[in-house]
């Protein structure tokens, strides 16, 4: 009895990680809350909207990420695809296209950038890391080429209103976009014999091969949605912010991986999912929420950088250790 | 031994260099380039273009020398823009209070500490993947960034606001022997001990090994955790080195100035044919692709080639370098 109470306390302690840390800054947020100097908005609708807000963006983007490291890839080349589908999209609209033309031009585009990252990386087996971190600088280097590397504004108003639109109450389209393309990656990977085979292919690629699985085209339409939901994302981003900068990615695609990573979505391939990516998303957005809220940067600028770094480190550590324990079980 | 497995291996014969052109393509076409600049615009041979050349080779080398060393054994390091702007704020804010000697002897030792630390931080984790250590060490270089960042205060120092001696930073950015700069010595010792742990020690055979495969060297008693911290600590102090020279060159330290060194480095050891999933390469490469990315630059650069452009390049160079890189692997039967 002992032991299974601790063998599932184990479990708990081994499988989720990032829940359990948000578990524990929620908390630690009400204790703050009860002691009179300490005590934040962090709980108030205004600022968990918002949370829900500034993480969509990034939520989008986890999503395609989840399933191409699921199938074993990696995709750095999405906070590129994104900062220029943002500045195509505002291109597009300011020259006279139809908004919805203009939207599907950018999902087109992603989808052709995605089609070239998988060709290189899955067909041709080069590196997908280094491969999609060229064409993520490659991209941006387009979007600046595009804008003079000067911010591009919307001159249509009804753009903004793509992202920004409240539906629910407080809650604009953009959460929707983010939920429906959430629910989306979930049941795709759930529910479905094409997910079914991602986790086959990131999981053992061999035996995938000869278990009838078309691994190339399996492991390629992974490249193609994480491009597309990139994609997407820009448009979102520049409709929420009604304007688009070819350097709002620079530092996207390796923050959503991390999220993905933290989150318990193996690097190696095989384990993940669309969940645990929202997790560790959720935590590395809620801890820069209430490392604000709490205004560590007064005590010591930058503090909260870099404990987002330690907390990033620990938890990845932790994952590489668990992983050496099991191997050394076997 | 085919050429792709030893660069630079052997006697040099005519056809090991036709195999060396056959195997860098890369290396060709950017060689291409230069010689076709140098033709159109007679501003590329003036001896005020080679010291400009001399003088982005300084950081970059280092840097790309280290991380050499880090591929080979099939692992990565994403910290190195942390780690240089780290060495850098804390040189500059030395140099008054313990002088300038020490103050780059602790910026040193902070660089190798970091770079201690990395390692202990891969081997404890029992990370045996690129991608592992890929994430492990962009962590590292988030929380060195934010200790440069909160050091200063995101305050930009200034070497020139120092009231004591900087001579030695002055040496180092144009002092030298004869027409060999000080930075150049400094490269040239770095290489050269790099060179003689690669292919003489067995510590250098051992790093090589970790990369081509970690489980069959494990079970063959290579002394993996030794390679990964000595290539960790290898990175560690070289970037730091490299900051030293960045610090004596533009005359400042800013806590953000490292960040694009990390991609650079990177391109530059993978345009110099090390590849990527380790086990294989050489820092002598690594000089030659430094060389050739700063060459293409500077040639971009003199043809009147906007920066976006030449940004978008690099990215397009990188996919290249390494889609001809499988595709060769994929001919000779890997």
């Amino acid at each position: 009895m002992n032991t299974r109470i601790l063998d599932s306390a184990k479990a708990i302690l081994s499988l989720q990680k990032a829940f359990l840390a948000i578990i524990l800054v929620v908390l630690a947020m009400a204790l703050f809350n009860l002691i009179p100097s300490t005590r934040t908005e962090f709980f108030s609708q205004l600022n968990l909207v918002d949370l829900l807000k500034s993480n969509s963006i990034f939520m989008i983007l986890a999503m395609g990420e989840t399933v191409v490291l699921i199938a074993g890839g990696v995709d750095l080349s999405i906070g590129g695809m994104m900062a220029l589908s943002g500045v195509v999209v505002i291109l597009l609209i300011n020259a006279g296209v139809p908004i919805p033309v203009a939207i599907a031009l950018c999902l087109l585009l992603g989808l052709a950038i995605g089609a070239i990252n998988a060709f290189i990386s899955v067909y041709q087996r080069a590196e997908p890391f280094i491969i999609t971190l060229g064409m993520g600088i490659a991209l941006t280097g387009i979007g600046q080429q595009l804008t003079n590397a000067y911010p591009v504004t919307s001159t249509n108003p009804d753009f903004q209103n793509i992202a920004n639109l409240q539906v629910l109450g407080p809650i604009p389209i953009l959460v929707v976009v983010m939920l429906v393309v959430l629910a989306g990656v979930h049941w795709t990977l759930r529910s479905t014999s094409f997910g079914r085979n991602v986790y086959a292919v990131g999981g053992d690629y061999e035996v995938a091969k000869y278990s009838g699985i078309n691994v190339l085209r399996t492991k390629a339409s992974t490249y193609l949605i994480s491009s597309v939901t990139a994609a997407l994302g820009g448009v979102m981003l520049a409709s929420q912010l009604n304007s688009a900068s070819s350097i709002a990615g620079d530092n996207t695609a390796l923050y959503v991986v991390v999220a993905v990573v933290v989150g318990g979505t193996s690097v190696a391939g095989g384990i993940g999912g669309a969940i645990k990516s929202a997790t560790g998303l959720v935590l590395l957005g809620i801890l820069t929420n209430a490392f604000n809220m709490l205004r560590i940067d007064s005590l010591v600028s930058y503090l909260p950088t870099a404990l987002l770094g330690i907390i990033i480190v620990s938890i990845l550590w932790l994952d590489s250790y668990g992983r050496k324990r099991r191997r050394e079980a076997v | 031994m085919s050429a792709a497995t030893q660069p630079l291996g052997g006697r040099v014969t005519t056809q090991t260099i036709i195999n060396a052109i056959k195997n860098n393509p890369i290396v060709v076409a950017i060689a291409l380039l230069v010689i076709v600049t140098s033709f159109v615009e007679p501003k590329f041979l003036t001896g005020d273009n080679f010291d400009n050349i001399v003088r982005q080779f300084g950081t970059l080398i280092f840097a790309a020398l280290g991380m050499t060393f880090v591929i080979m054994a099939g692992f990565i390091d994403l910290s190195i823009g942390g780690i240089i702007s780290l060495v850098a704020v804390v040189t500059v804010t030395l140099i008054d209070p313990i002088g300038q000697g020490p103050a780059i002897l602790v910026g040193v030792a902070v660089g190798l500490g970091c770079g201690l630390l990395n390692g202990a931080l891969i081997l404890t984790s029992g990370a045996l993947t690129q991608a592992e250590a890929l994430f492990i060490t962009y962590g590292m270089s988030l929380v060195y960034g934010a200790v440069a960042l909160m050091y200063v205060q995101g305050v930009t120092q200034f070497l020139t606001y120092s009231k004591t001696d900087t001579s030695l930073f002055d040496a180092i950015n144009s002092g030298g022997v004869g027409i060999l700069s000080v930075s150049a010595i400094m490269f040239l010792i770095s290489l050269a001990i790099l060179y003689v742990i690669q292919r003489r020690t067995y510590i250098g055979r051992a790093v090589v090994l970790t990369g081509g495969n970690k489980i069959a060297a494990r079970l063959a008693g290579i002394p993996i955790s030794r390679s990964i911290v000595l290539i960790y600590a290898i990175s560690g102090m070289l970037s730091a080195i490299g900051a030293v020279v960045l610090v004596s060159r533009v005359t400042l330290a800013d806590p953000t100035m490292g960040t694009p060194y990390m991609t650079q480095a990177i391109l530059a050891v993978v345009v110099g044919g090390t590849a990527l999933i380790g086990g294989r390469g050489s820092v002598i490469w690594t000089v030659v692709g430094t060389l050739l990315l700063i060459l293409l630059n500077n040639s971009l650069n003199l043809l009147g080639v906007s920066s976006y452009v030449q940004f978008m390049l690099r990215g397009v160079i990188l996919i290249l370098a390494i889609w001809l890189d499988t595709a060769k692997q994929a001919s000779v039967g890997r």
